[in-house]
């Protein structure tokens, strides 16, 4: 299947490794993935002005016109701003784990299980709020999980709020906000956002932050992902 | 209060539309920012505004709004909260360097080209104790050339 792909800013620069991943990912599940040409920032949640905002993702779906229909994207969001400003539902934005199914996990094919190891899926808020633009199964990360022969932890923690948007504006809020995450979680965070990454990752100690992606590829059998 | 107004504006929501407000409060019970302030309010701050009241850039909810949505996943109608405290920030000027920073690149490159922000926001990152942090995001560092976005 060929899909349109959003990248989004950060994928291009710090979140580069979930950028990789998920190209990889696509790929070995025999998709293939072409970006938007020349797509635009989707101002994340920097925009008071919602049409200015709105703006921003309709100039990459008219960009996205013509070339494709379902367009993925990484990015929590990202995501959300290309789903909300796709008002006539004329393309389909997905979220990666919205492919994750039956025949997807065919495709990969899988060389490591996860016995003896716990994760925590740290889904954030994005992802799952509001309802509109949620990714379709909100327990597809434990089952993924499960399914590998990992331990799931940290059910508490899942759809907190690790306030990373914070992150660069008044950082003693983020801090007291992921310490709540790595309290009431267990084992290694695996994330979806570059934001999340980054500020479970300040605060984590020595706890393991990953993105989906690396668990993937690990079970993929790729060196280092881990 | 013709800055409230005009923020409102700035949503796709008028002011009338918080009559639906049941004053319940599951908002406040669920809010991010309330469990760690414990005195924040999004239903308060609905109501202040619906009666025409003039909400200040001090409000813990403006200030520290964190965007997680949980207040309109609980609340019985849905109220974007985040989005009206976003239009807030904005016509209150409550936005961080770091953010300008961000906008700046926007409007420069059509993206967020992280090196550029990253030096307009050098003296904030210094005052505001960033640097002790910089050994844990080594992971996020490297340099790539901007791409300009052809201007439509
Ligand atoms: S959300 Fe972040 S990464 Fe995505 S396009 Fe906007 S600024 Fe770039
Ligand atoms: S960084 Fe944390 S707060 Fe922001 S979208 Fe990701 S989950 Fe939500
Ligand atoms: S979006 Fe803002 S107001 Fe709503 S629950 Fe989160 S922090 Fe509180
Ligand atoms: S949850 Fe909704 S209806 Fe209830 S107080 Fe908050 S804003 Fe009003």
């Amino acid at each position: 299947m060929e899909y349109g792909y959003y990248p989004g800013c950060s994928l291009t620069g710090s979140a580069r490794k979930l950028d990789k991943g998920i190209r990889q990912i696509f790929a070995r599940a025999g998709h293939t993935m072409k970006e938007i040409p020349d797509w635009n920032c989707c101002g994340a949640f920097e925009y008071g002005d919602r049409k200015e905002l709105v703006n921003f993702s309709k100039k990459n779906l008219e960009k996205a016109r013509g070339h494709f229909h379902d367009i993925v994207t990484p990015c929590p969001a990202c995501y959300k701003n290309l789903k909300e400003a796709d008002e006539a539902y004329e393309f389909g934005v997905i979220h990666p784990l919205d492919v994750f199914d039956e025949s997807f996990f065919q495709w990969t094919k899988q060389a490591r299980d996860l016995a003896g190891q716990v994760f925590t899926p740290y889904y954030g808020c994005i992802l799952l709020r509001p309802k509109e633009t949620a990714i379709r199964n909100k327990t597809i990360m434990e089952e993924t999980i499960v399914r590998f022969g990992g331990e799931v932890a940290g059910e508490a923690a899942k759809d907190r709020c690790c306030g990373g948007n914070q992150i660069f504006i008044d950082k003693s809020v983020t801090e007291k906000l992921s310490r709540i995450i790595l309290e009431k979680s267990r084992g290694t965070l695996v994330v979806f956002c570059p934001l999340c990454h980054m500020a479970l990752k300040t605060f984590s100690g020595e706890r393991k932050v990953i993105y989906f992606t690396d668990l993937l590829l690990y079970i993929m059998g790729e060196k280092g992902a881990l | 209060m013709p800055q409230i107004d005009h923020a409102i504006e700035l949503t796709d929501y008028r002011r009338q539309d918080f009559s639906v407000c049941l004053g319940c409060k599951i908002c406040a019970s669920v809010c991010t920012v309330n469990d760690i302030t414990g005195n924040t309010n999004p239903q308060d701050m609905l109501q202040r505004i619906f009666l025409g009241k003039d909400i200040s850039a001090d409000e813990p909810l403006v200030r520290s709004c964190t965007g997680c949505y949980r207040c309109t996943g609980a609340c019985p109608w849905e109220i974007r909260i985040p989005d009206v405290i976003r239009a807030l920030r904005h016509e209150l000027n409550v936005e961080s360097p770091f953010e300008k920073a961000f906008k700046g690149s926007v409007s420069l490159f059509g993206r967020v080209y992280e090196p550029y922000v990253l030096m307009k926001a050098v003296p904030f990152l210094i005052r505001g104790g960033y640097m002790q942090h910089v050994t844990r995001w080594m992971e996020y560092m490297g340099f790539h050339l901007p791409h300009r976005v052809k201007r439509t």
